[in-house]
């Protein structure tokens, strides 16, 4: 069971509370997405999961026992700011960090040349690091991330800089590491990748958790109340409607309208009016449950 | 393996390998010598054009001639007129006039030297050790002083050194012992300075790239910390042990060179003699070094190292570029600074109580220690203090390092401040 658990997780600098108990679980076979505004306190909260700085208060379990050193061992952490030693060869950086986390040289070389040829890397496997552009760099330090095998995977905007095709292949394998029941944590402040690839989310701001839980649920928990039409012909009572402040129209396009729903106002009624007229060829009627964008706007700005 | 271990091996092989390490290695001692070379031909040069033409007015009468028959030397005397010779200095027709009053004969008066730009130092000398000699030839010639007492006031002696040590007598004159220990005090303040700002470099590298927070992701700041320090120090013994099998075969390859310049028959010897003989006869003195110096230098050049670099590596982790770093330097080198700069003083009287304190305090020991372990018998308690002190001294610079690098490896943005150092170093 390689779950993660903070409890109260706290760490001050000065005046500052950069994280201020914090606290989540995530569990193997699941990816936690950690979201937060920039300076929310997710690198710090990733840091002290890393064993980089000790909390201030709290405690961080991985397994049931509290994380240091031997949890290092087994856990992969790729940061928001990329770093690696411009003039090694891509082959002795990896074979490096990998060193660096146990693994001997002769179990490495195997995994090294496994991934590079994944990764579509492997004629550059000689070459200095200097040598290779951006988003090849970014692919090598997932590799040299992944390729202790770790049983927790830190994961700081992983696809910031990548072009799609690239994103879609880390997407793959990170499936691949969700599927062998890694337990993974993806930070991030892209809403769209955090909705297509997290079971769980935890929501930081100013340092504090604002929400957590399953992604799911926490949809489910807010009200859907935006309403998206399309239809061809006329229907005029919708123009009546607004205007007595039953909706208000978000978007209004040739065919397709996106209307909010004012409290009390019945998205069923509009339905069987349009139903009604004969002229209109209804083409979509969806109450469309909030994105995580909305949710985080919500939820970070009544904690504001 | 230990983390410490891995990261050394990483950084010795990744600079050992480096074409930086290899040039700087092969043409390093080459440099040396150019640059000695260009001193030694500059000043050699300096001193032969600088020659003078000094005009002497000689109101006593009696000391001209008395100075000439010594011989002028470099420089050229020339007798003027009492009235003329300001004119002619300011005119440039001499480069200056010395007037010797009546009165120098019985003391009363001194000799003035007149020029428009003033003198210096030697030619002062110069004239004042001439004007000395005529002015005791002419008083002892007037009092009739046989020739025999002056070759007797002529007389030089000069003192011979011979150092006593358990193996016997080693013969060589001071000053080469003088010199082996300048010598080996300056490549002891270089090495520590080369090599421990190297450790600097590399953390400001590390922490510049963002390198760092992978690395302590995976290893203790401390391991990373002493796998810096000790790579690049095993680094630097390595390039200096190729330098020293460079100097000794420079050394066995001097010898014939020497001799093929020197001509046997100036010493009474048949042309084909041997270049042993050779240098024999010629009675060059080379002083014998006892290897014990070299092991001391090794472990003083560790000791200083690693105190060093520890300091330089906090320099290194406060900053994000070599440029912001040069005000957090200045104190951290003057020590260092410090114990070149009392180099003559420690090797005029190695025994001195300046001597003594400075080969004992850690930030200043390995200098003035290696000079005087070189030029003298130190007593065995001052160089287990003064090692034992160093040791303190470098656990303790290596801790303190450890802790700013423990928070500032991960501090961007700004440039550390040293109140915020003094913060990093709660948080740790």
């Amino acid at each position: 069971m390689s779950e993660l658990l903070l409890r109260g997780a706290t760490k001050r600098y000065g005046s500052v509370t950069a994280a201020d108990h914090v606290s989540f679980k995530a569990c193997s076979g699941r990816i936690l997405g950690l979201l937060g505004p920039n300076g929310a306190g997710k690198t710090t909260t990733i840091r002290m999961i890393a064993d980089i700085t000790a909390p201030d208060e709290g405690e961080i379990t991985f397994g049931g026992r509290p994380v240091g050193a031997w949890s290092q061992a087994q856990m992969g952490y790729l940061p928001e700011e990329r770093g690696l030693y411009k003039k090694m060869k891509v082959v002795d950086q990896l074979r490096y960090l990998a060193e660096l986390k146990g693994i001997s040289r002769s179990d490495s070389k195997p995994r090294i040349s496994h991934w590079l040829q994944r990764l579509g890397l492997e004629a550059w496997a000689m070459r200095k690091t200097q040598e290779l552009s951006k988003g090849m760099q970014q692919k090598l330090q997932f590799i040299a991330t992944i390729l202790p095998e770790p049983r927790l995977v830190i994961l700081d905007e992983p696809f910031s800089g990548l072009d799609p095709v690239n994103s879609e292949l880390l997407r793959d394998i990170i499936g691949e590491l969700k599927a062998d029941g890694r337990t993974i944590l993806f930070a991030s402040h892209r809403m769209e990748q955090v909705e297509q690839l997290c079971d769980d989310i935890c929501l930081v701001a100013k340092g504090r958790v604002v929400l957590n839980g399953v992604l799911r649920d926490i949809k489910r928990s807010y009200k859907r109340d935006k309403l998206a039409l399309e239809f061809g012909g006329a229907a005029p009572f919708l123009d009546e409607m607004a205007q007595a402040g039953a909706f208000e129209f978000l978007q209004q396009n040739e065919d397709l309208r996106i209307l909010k729903l004012a409290d009390g106002t019945n998205a069923r009624e509009i339905l069987e009016r349009l139903m009604a007229l004969p002229e209109v060829d209804l083409w979509r009627f969806e109450l469309m449950e909030p994105t995580l964008t909305e949710i985080f706007i919500r939820a970070v700005g009544a904690n504001a | 393996m230990h983390k410490s271990l891995i990261i050394l091996r990483s950084e010795f092989m990744r600079r050992v390998s480096s074409k930086t390490f290899i040039i700087t290695t092969l043409l390093g001692p080459l440099l040396v010598v150019v640059f000695f070379g260009i001193i030694i031909f500059i000043s050699v040069a300096a001193l032969e054009s600088d020659s003078w033409t000094i005009g002497i007015v000689d109101e006593t009468g009696v000391l001209f001639d008395r100075i000439l028959e010594r011989g002028a030397g470099d420089h050229e005397l020339v007798r003027v007129d009492a009235g003329s010779a300001r004119a002619d200095v300011m005119a440039g027709r001499y480069d200056g006039y010395v007037r010797l009053p009546a009165g120098l004969i019985d003391g009363s008066e001194r000799p003035e030297f007149f020029t428009s730009g003033g003198g210096g130092f030697s030619i002062e000398a110069y004239l004042g050790r001439r004007i000395e000699r005529a002015l005791e030839d002419y008083l002892l010639d007037e009092r009739n002083v046989p020739a025999d007492v002056r070759a007797i006031m002529n007389r030089s002696v000069y003192v011979e050194s011979v150092k006593l040590s358990d193996e016997g007598e080693e013969a060589g004159s001071t000053a080469a012992y003088g010199a082996i220990g300048g010598v080996m005090g300056f490549l002891m303040y270089m090495t520590t300075l080369i090599y421990g700002s190297l450790v600097m470099y590399a953390a400001i590298e590390d922490k510049s790239s963002r390198v760092v927070e992978i690395i302590i992701s995976s290893a203790r700041p401390f391991d990373l910390l002493m796998g810096k320090v000790l790579g690049i120090g095993a680094m630097g013994l390595v390039q200096m042990a190729a330098w020293a099998s460079m100097f000794v075969v420079a050394l066995l390859a001097a010898g014939p060179l020497v001799g093929a310049f020197m001509d046997p028959a100036a010493y009474d010897l048949p042309a084909n003699v041997s270049n042993q003989e050779l240098l024999a006869a010629a009675d060059i003195p080379l002083p014998s070094i006892s290897p014990t110096i070299f092991i001391w230098f090794i472990l003083y050049f560790a000791g200083a190292f690693i105190l060093y670099a520890g300091l330089f590596a906090a320099v290194g982790v406060m900053v994000e570029s070599p440029q912001e770093a040069q005000p957090l330097l200045l104190p951290i080198m003057m020590p260092l600074v410090l114990s070149i700069v009392f180099i003559s003083p420690v090797l005029q009287s190695p025994n001195s109580a300046l001597a003594v304190v400075l080969s004992l305090v850690p930030l200043t020991s390995s200098v003035p220690m290696i000079i005087r372990l070189a030029i003298t018998d130190v007593p065995f308690w001052q160089v287990l203090l003064s090692f034992a002190l160093l040791v303190g001294g470098f656990l303790a610079s290596i801790w303190l390092s450890a802790r700013i690098f423990r928070t500032g490896m991960l501090m961007y943005g700004k440039k550390a401040s040293l109140k915020d150092v003094v913060r990093w170093f709660r948080y740790a």
